[in-house]
């Protein structure tokens, strides 16, 4: 008897310590939604994983750029003669007619020059590169049917989490969802994505999944984080060696995760040498730069224009078409992430985004017409 | 925890609000429950005021008289449409009709907790809280499906799948606050056997008139899986004269079309959990929402987890009340000194 009734009030003890850490984590949740929560998490970090990949990276780099050089080991310097002495009978301008879709309901804003960077000049095109002001897919006629867009982050990788709880990869994901839905309103292409809900996508399956699905073009979403400084700004950024040590910081970040082993650089390094995708990446970096920075501006007058860049971000590096990373926003900042957690600043974002894709996609056609 | 009878003397009345896609419900401390349908409409113009005789309606009487309204259903998949101005009005709009007709006393503050589908705590929480924080001095937000899991004091090894118009929640319950892990969102819920019937309808009947209202209507009345010894027979208009259609086959398809990314990821959900823990959940899988009205749903799941083991799944008692009466428990449980600081 006196046994029982010490079990039933042992049970009952433990259920009330139970409710009770329940409500005391309700009510920090909602504290760190009003942003009066615990510190913010910072973003996940493998150091050793992370120190294998870009020493990996920086070496394949290194190998390539001595290739260029010395035209030894990956890229054979031969095709750079056939292609630079393709008579120039433009096809017809198939990636710019149609590409006019509804882009008055798009913010169009004069173009700018965005944050200067170095040229491209990591491969035996650069001479091409430098002379015409035809890039060598529009050269080629060749059409942009799939967009491949990469909501960074998701499932077991949450990125970086703001003061408020608010998570990168929940806000990528949904202005990943907008970004297509504005996207397929032009009706024009083929619009996929690397995952549409909260899972957990390894950098190499991405790249695989742009393979597979023979994209044409691939853009990635992030959000950045900058503790230090109460700032928020927007970034650009396209596959390339770089000495600036923030940007490496993030492209460590950003590579978490990878599952490439040491032996599939040497394949995916190869594809450096493609002067299109260097170049097609570069103009599309600078068209969604532009446009996602100018209208963002409209809303926030203190955001900084961090420009286009390169990096050696992995999910880059293995897509073979013209692909960017864009850190469309900056989670450490407070205000800023009171407004991502509002739906009408993430549609804008998404709407800006979309506003760049059809001005990169553009200049193809005037680049044709003043050609003509 | 500061007693109840004290929490009296301040003159406070506790709501739990379950706002959902498909309806919202209120629960206040003062024994009220009351739901409505997640719609809100204004008359579009002068006449049509005249009309309805009323600035806003909500819910069924909304839906009544939509032709003479600008009608909106806000939370669609559960999360405020904020920056369409209609939605976030009428998100403001249906709580304060809910608090309404919890009938609080003047002067009697309002400390409510407000259950939401768990995606929208995501992403959309500061919405919410916008939207909500105007008609009560103090609230906070949980997920929907463990505000059920509390008012049924399924604290330990239960698994609560709330099966929403929006989406369909799952969440795992091991004796701590559900973490994100915890917690999956699937969108092939209430709505999408809406589309779905309305397809297989539409495919069937060419020529008989309904809309996606109608179609609703028949889902709630006779949904259900696997077999049922019954005749579904609904009247639809063909060339203006009412004409008996046999929707049996639809219905049980567009209410199949859910379970098996329902089965999927209830097991994905097992699997993950603690190995020595999943036989206890399998046990304790509870169905929420409209949802779990369907009928044969639970022994579908219950049968379809079978070669995964002996499990059991059931249905709470009162899907419209169970997540608002969880919000409702954790409300009156909160010590008040953690309302005072929010």
């Amino acid at each position: 008897m006196f046994h029982g009734v010490m079990i039933s009030l042992f049970t009952a003890k433990k259920e009330f310590k139970i409710r009770q850490d329940m409500l005391r984590g309700v009510y920090e949740e909602n504290l760190s939604i009003l942003g009066r929560g615990r510190p913010a998490l910072s973003r996940r970090r493998s150091f050793l994983l992370k120190g294998i990949l870009l020493s990996a990276v920086f070496s394949a780099l290194a190998i390539l750029m001595l290739d260029q050089h010395t035209g030894s080991l990956f890229v054979p310097a031969k095709p750079t003669a056939p292609i630079s002495t393709i008579p120039v009978r433009l096809p017809p301008a198939s990636v710019s007619a149609k590409l006019t879709p509804e882009l008055d309901k798009y913010p169009l804003l004069p173009a700018v020059s965005v944050t200067p960077e170095d040229a491209v000049n990591a491969s035996e095109f650069s001479a091409i590169m430098n002379s015409r002001n035809v890039s060598l897919m529009r050269m080629l006629g060749l059409k942009i049917k799939t967009i491949m867009i990469d909501a960074g982050h998701g499932g077991s990788s949450s990125g970086t989490t703001g003061k408020m709880g608010t998570k990168e990869k929940d806000i990528t994901l949904d202005i990943a969802k907008k970004l297509k839905a504005h996207l397929i309103k032009s009706d024009l292409h083929h619009v996929l994505m690397t995952r549409e809900d909260d899972s957990t996508v390894p950098l190499l399956d991405r790249v695989t999944l742009v393979r597979e699905a023979k994209a044409d073009l691939f853009i990635s979403i992030h959000l950045n984080y900058l503790p230090k400084k109460n700032t928020n700004i927007i970034e650009t950024y396209y596959f390339g060696s770089s000495d600036d040590k923030k940007t490496l910081k993030l492209a460590e970040q950003e590579n978490a995760g990878s599952e490439y082993g040491l032996s599939d650089f040497r394949e995916v390094v190869e594809m450096l040498g493609k002067t299109m995708k260097l170049q097609e990446s570069k103009e599309f970096a600078e068209s969604i730069q532009a446009l996602l920075f100018l209208n963002s501006k409209k809303h926030d007058e203190d955001l900084q224009n961090h420009g286009v860049k390169r990096a050696p971000f992995v999910v880059l590096l293995g897509v073979d078409v013209p692909s960017v990373l864009v850190e469309v926003s900056c989670l450490s900042n407070p205000e800023e992430e009171r407004r991502l957690n509002s739906e009408s600043h993430r549609e804008n974002i998404a709407r800006y985004l979309a506003t760049g894709i059809f001005d990169y996609l553009n200049k193809g056609a005037r680049t044709y017409e003043a050609k003509r | 925890m500061k007693p109840k009878d004290e929490q009296k003397e301040d003159n406070v009345l506790f709501v739990g609000i379950d706002l959902g896609t498909s309806r919202s419900a209120i629960c206040s401390s003062n024994g009220i429950q009351e739901w409505i349908e997640s719609y809100a409409g204004w008359p579009k113009d002068f006449i049509a005021e005249q009309v309805v005789g009323k600035p806003v309606l909500f819910g069924a009487e909304a839906l009544q008289h939509r032709l003479s309204l600008d009608i909106c259903r806000p939370l669609e998949r559960g999360i405020i449409k904020e920056g369409i101005e209609s939605s976030e009005r009428a998100v403001k709009e249906i709580i304060r009709h809910l608090i309404d007709l919890a009938k609080p006393e003047p002067a009697q503050k309002i400390h409510a907790v407000v259950g939401v589908p768990a995606d929208s705590l995501k992403v959309n929480k500061l919405s919410i809280r916008r939207a909500v924080a105007e008609y009560v001095h103090t609230l906070m937000v949980v997920s929907e499906p463990f505000a059920v899991a509390y008012g049924m004091n399924l604290l330990n090894d239960a698994l609560i799948i709330d099966l929403g118009a929006g989406t369909i929640d799952f969440c795992i319950m091991h004796g701590t606050i559900p973490s994100e892990e915890d917690q999956r969102t699937i969108f092939t819920a209430g709505d999408y056997i809406d589309e779905q019937l309305f397809n297989y309808l539409i495919e069937k009947y060419p020529n008989s008139k309904f809309n996606k209202n109608m179609v609703r209507q028949f889902k709630e009345k006779f949904s259900f899986v696997r077999e049922i010894n019954e005749q579904i027979r609904v009247e639809l208009p063909v060339n203006g004269k009412p004409v008996m259609h046999d929707i049996k086959d639809e219905i049980r398809r567009a209410c199949e079309s859910i379970l098996p990314s329902l089965v999927e990821t209830t097991t994905e959900m097992i699997a993950r959990f603690d190995p020595e823990f999943q036989m206890k959940i399998k046990n304790n899988i509870v169905l929420a929402g409209g949802g779990s009205l369907i009928r044969g749903i639970a022994e579908y799941l219950q049968n379809a987890l079978k070669e995964y083991g002996t499990c059991k799944v059931t249905c709470v008692a009162e899907p419209l009340f169970a997540g608002g009466d969880g919000a409702l428990k954790l409300a009156q449980d909160m010590p008040s000194k953690y309302w005072e600081t929010l």
